[in-house]
């Protein structure tokens, strides 16, 4: 699993069609070390749980990530958001938000 | 299987059923070869049916293996998980923030080390993440 913030939406018409009816999300993975700070990456994952843009999300990979999107393991894509970040309490007493908006720097 | 350091916990209440009651931990990989490693450590997001702390070393499994760690060979929707807590590492040349106990330049609680204790694994085989080096 990592954590990342939802940078935006994505859409597809020609897709597999175990994908229909998905909903994607471009998530930008980020670091800990020195507060949240994003990576500069960005990956897709597919949304069963209803993420907005700004929020911190968990990502799942592989097997995991086929089973919360919930339709089986024949499924074309191998990355789910498996969870909204409510906090996370990092070493010296640093926290991260459930939003980006909430950051304090 | 990687090697890393406990540098937090965290929460989450929309979440898929899955990860339920589930005590979940961010762990840094210990990728830094040579000098404390920069910000570019992406943090992993672990599954702990330990009990490993903040500052331990732990031993991190994927996959399969990980979800059988933490309960049965189910299908659960998370594929990393806490496996072992680190007494010890042997390697040549290994930076110093891979031993356990390190004090790192964060604060992080440090944890006792234990001798006489075999953590397998050469931890050689520590995620290279793309980016920093």
């Amino acid at each position: 699993m990592l954590v990342g913030t939802v940078v935006g939406t994505l859409w597809s018409t020609q897709k597999d069609k175990s994908l229909t009816g998905l909903r994607f999300l471009v998530i930008e993975p980020f670091t800990v070390r020195d507060g949240p700070r994003p990576t500069g990456e960005a990956i897709v994952a597919v949304d069963p749980i209803g993420a907005g843009i700004g929020e911190r999300v968990l990502v799942v990979y592989g097997r995991a990530a086929r089973h919360a999107i919930g339709r089986g393991h024949d499924i074309g894509f191998q990355c789910a958001v498996a969870g909204i970040i409510d906090r996370m309490e990092l070493a010296g007493g640093r926290t991260v938000g459930t939003h980006v908006e909430f950051d304090e720097s | 299987m990687f090697l890393g350091v406990v540098v937090g916990q965290l929460w989450a209440t929309r979440q898929v059923d899955d990860l339920r009651g589930k005590r979940l931990l961010v762990v840094e990989p210990c990728d830094d070869p040579r000098a404390p490693a920069e910000s570019a450590v992406k943090p992993v997001v672990v599954v702990d049916t330990i009990g490993a702390k903040e500052g331990e070393h732990v031993l991190v499994a994927f996959g399969k293996a990980a979800r059988v760690a933490a309960g049965g060979d189910g299908d659960f929707a998370f594929e990393a998980a806490i496996v072992g807590i680190v007494d010890d590492v042997h390697a040549p040349d290994m930076p110093l923030s891979w031993r356990p106990g390190h004090a790192r330049d964060r604060g992080a609680s440090s944890s006792a080390t234990a001798d006489g204790a075999n953590p397998s694994a050469a931890n050689r085989d520590v995620t290279t993440k793309e980016g920093g080096h």
